[in-house]
């Protein structure tokens, strides 16, 4: 039953909306306080590189290794964004692309370590390890009715997914919080926000390595599931899709970056033939976005309309005019 | 051998320069970086493969089609990417950063498209031609491209500096309300500085063919970094700054692919881009403002 609805195909473009959802927020939330980081790209491969070199040559458990892939690319991301915080706007845009492309560069000519632009492949499984251990307890997918393979991408899909709800909870709540405050405000004004008695340093750093880490753990999560990654993984065009994730879909918006992600993989699945023109078709989109909707498709306006049509059709159902109490 | 190498070095830093040039003049006028720039120039050069190999016309040629070209590019990018964000209400200070990020991939691709991946040989009738002067051996397309550079960066300092063309666009770089106060049409100032833009950065495909021998859809992307890095070391919006960047990032990258690791030759121009924003945002040429940087 459950297996003839389970596609493993499906089941993989899920995890990588899932993947590239987290991505989608890393961006979001250096945007969040105003900056433009063009790195996130190079932090992922950090995060990728780091999980799959601990992973191959030391044995350590994936979940060790994604954690401290996370951890490395964050790191970086203190070291970068602590001088960074000299620079703004376009400045700090350049300044992270540049990041980016070093990073690059130094995994193509590294090779006795990262094996050059061949890349590294035999990346230990992420689903392909847990079912191990699942068998080891003596579980058996067939029990379910699945096949070896449907398991293994379900459960992918299904840590990933956990994942995804508990980040995306973690930052709604940090949004509603003092940390999301903070970050707001400098984004609107940071001189303001200073004189408030906010602490630029301190909230500008911390926004930009919370990107750095999340780009880092999504890095180390694609890897896991990919089992091979190369530096041109990791190139100029990551950069640019993940940047798109959140100004299609909206950069005011932690949804914005989920929608953006789960569209912009989607779109060149389902539209096959476009998929050759998928790059050309991006930067249309990002040209019209800004000349006609700079904000993305998802705003506050939009998300307050949509809350408004949903409330006032479940008052409708109910036979209760919302006007009656007003 | 060194000899050899500074002139390797020199040839090359005077196409960067010419790269540079285009975008200093775009930042200093509008404050913006244009991200599409080094895309316009790798379609400068693959006009220029067209015309020379395709069509088997000569260079004088390619060089009028290719300015042709750039600078219907250059006003469509004005028109299209930059025009309808100026003076918009709501509209974040980024927002012409990603548009003609969006230019440049939509370029790139479309080139892609239309020429395919790989490399486009440039052929030319004088290749081969060179001289030995002592134990050193110079070819004449090294001299044609640095006269070409040189004389370029002449005539845009002169015509910057004197003619009232060029008085209007530095008014309009020093500031737009009052230069617009005072007359000068600053929407066509606007337009003319984007479509000079271009056509230096066409011109510079071109040179960039003739020197390499080689032209690819991705060649304009690294390019365009180098030149971002080479405004950034030279001062953002300063013409004087960019030429004497672009000679140095060219010399640098010939020194590091003769006496070091050839690998890491693509990686200086970014290690350079990160130390200069971090230690003087305002370039070395740069005046120290408390605008810099931010």
């Amino acid at each position: 039953m459950l297996g003839d609805i389970i596609n493993p195909y499906h089941l993989q473009i899920i995890s990588f909306i899932l993947i590239n959802i987290i991505l989608g927020i890393s961006i979001y939330i250096t945007l969040s306080s105003g900056q433009l980081s063009l790195g996130n790209a190079g932090f992922m491969g950090i995060g990728a590189y780091t999980s799959a070199l601990l992973t191959i040559n030391f044995d350590l458990p994936i979940f060790l290794g994604i954690i401290l892939g996370a951890v490395v690319a964050g790191v970086f991301g203190i070291l970068i964004g602590i001088p960074a915080l000299r620079l703004s706007g376009v400045y700090l845009a350049i300044a992270t692309l540049g990041f980016g492309e070093v990073i690059r560069v130094i995994f193509v000519n590294w090779e006795s370590i990262t094996q050059g632009s061949i890349g590294l492949s035999g990346i230990p499984h992420l689903g392909r390890e847990l079912f191990k251990t699942f068998k080891l307890t003596g579980f058996d997918p067939d029990m379910l009715g699945l096949k070896n393979n449907q398991f293994i991408y379900l459960l992918v899909v299904l840590i990933l997914l956990l994942v995804n709800i508990l980040l995306v909870w973690f930052f709604i709540r940090q949004n509603k919080s003092r940390v999301g405050r903070a970050f707001a405000a400098i984004k609107m004004d940071e001189k303001a926000a200073e004189s408030m008695g906010i602490n630029i340093t301190y909230y500008k750093v911390l926004s930009f390595t919370q990107g750095a880490i999340l780009a880092g753990f999504a890095g180390a999560l694609y890897a896991h599931v990919m089992a091979y990654i190369s530096p041109a993984d990791f190139a100029y065009h990551r950069a640019i899709d993940i940047l798109i994730f959140s100004i299609f879909g909206g950069s005011e918006l932690i949804w914005g970056a989920i929608f953006g992600a789960t569209f912009m993989t989607i779109l060149p699945e389902a539209l096959r033939f476009i998929s050759d023109y998928r790059y050309m078709i991006y930067g249309v989109i990002l040209i019209a976005m800004m000349a006609f909707r700079p904000q993305g498709i998802i705003d506050v306006s939009l998300l307050k309309w949509f809350k408004k049509k949903l409330k006032l059709k479940r008052g409708g159902s109910l036979g209760i005019g919302t006007k009656k109490y007003n | 051998m060194l000899l050899e190498q500074i002139i390797n070095g020199i040839t090359l830093g005077s196409i960067y320069a010419i790269v540079a040039l285009g975008f200093t003049l775009v930042f200093g006028v509008l404050g913006i970086i244009n991200m599409a720039h080094g895309e316009i120039f790798m379609i400068g050069a693959f006009i220029g493969v067209l015309i020379t190999s395709v069509l088997g016309l000569p260079l004088w040629i390619a060089f009028i089609a290719a300015i042709g070209v750039t600078v219907i590019l250059g006003y469509m990018l004005e028109r299209i990417a930059l025009r309808p964000l100026r003076g918009k209400q709501g509209v974040s200070h980024l927002a012409p950063l990603i548009s003609t990020i969006g230019v440049s991939i939509l370029l790139e691709n479309l080139s892609h498209h239309i020429f395919g991946a790989g490399n486009h040989p440039f052929r030319h009738s004088f290749a081969q031609i060179q001289f030995q002067v002592g134990s050193i051996t110079i070819y004449l397309v090294q001299i044609l491209i640095f006269v070409i550079s040189i004389t370029l960066m002449v005539v845009l300092s002169y015509w910057l500096s004197k003619t009232k063309a060029g008085k209007a666009l530095r008014a309009t770089a020093e500031n737009l309300e009052t230069a617009s106060l005072l007359g000068v049409n600053t929407k066509r100032t606007i337009t003319t500085t984007v479509i000079l833009a271009s056509a230096l950065g066409g011109i510079a495909g071109i040179l960039v063919g003739m020197a390499f021998n080689s032209v690819n859809p991705q060649m304009g992307l690294s390019m365009g970094l180098k030149g971002l890095a080479i405004i950034i070391l030279g001062g953002m919006g300063n013409v004087k700054g960019a030429m004497a960047g672009g000679l140095l990032l060219g010399l640098a990258e010939t020194m590091i692919v003769a006496y070091g690791d050839s690998g890491y030759r693509d990686a200086i121009a970014f290690i350079t881009i990160i130390f200069i924003l971090l230690l003087r945002p305002q370039g070395i040429f740069g005046k120290n403002t408390a605008e810099a940087g931010r």
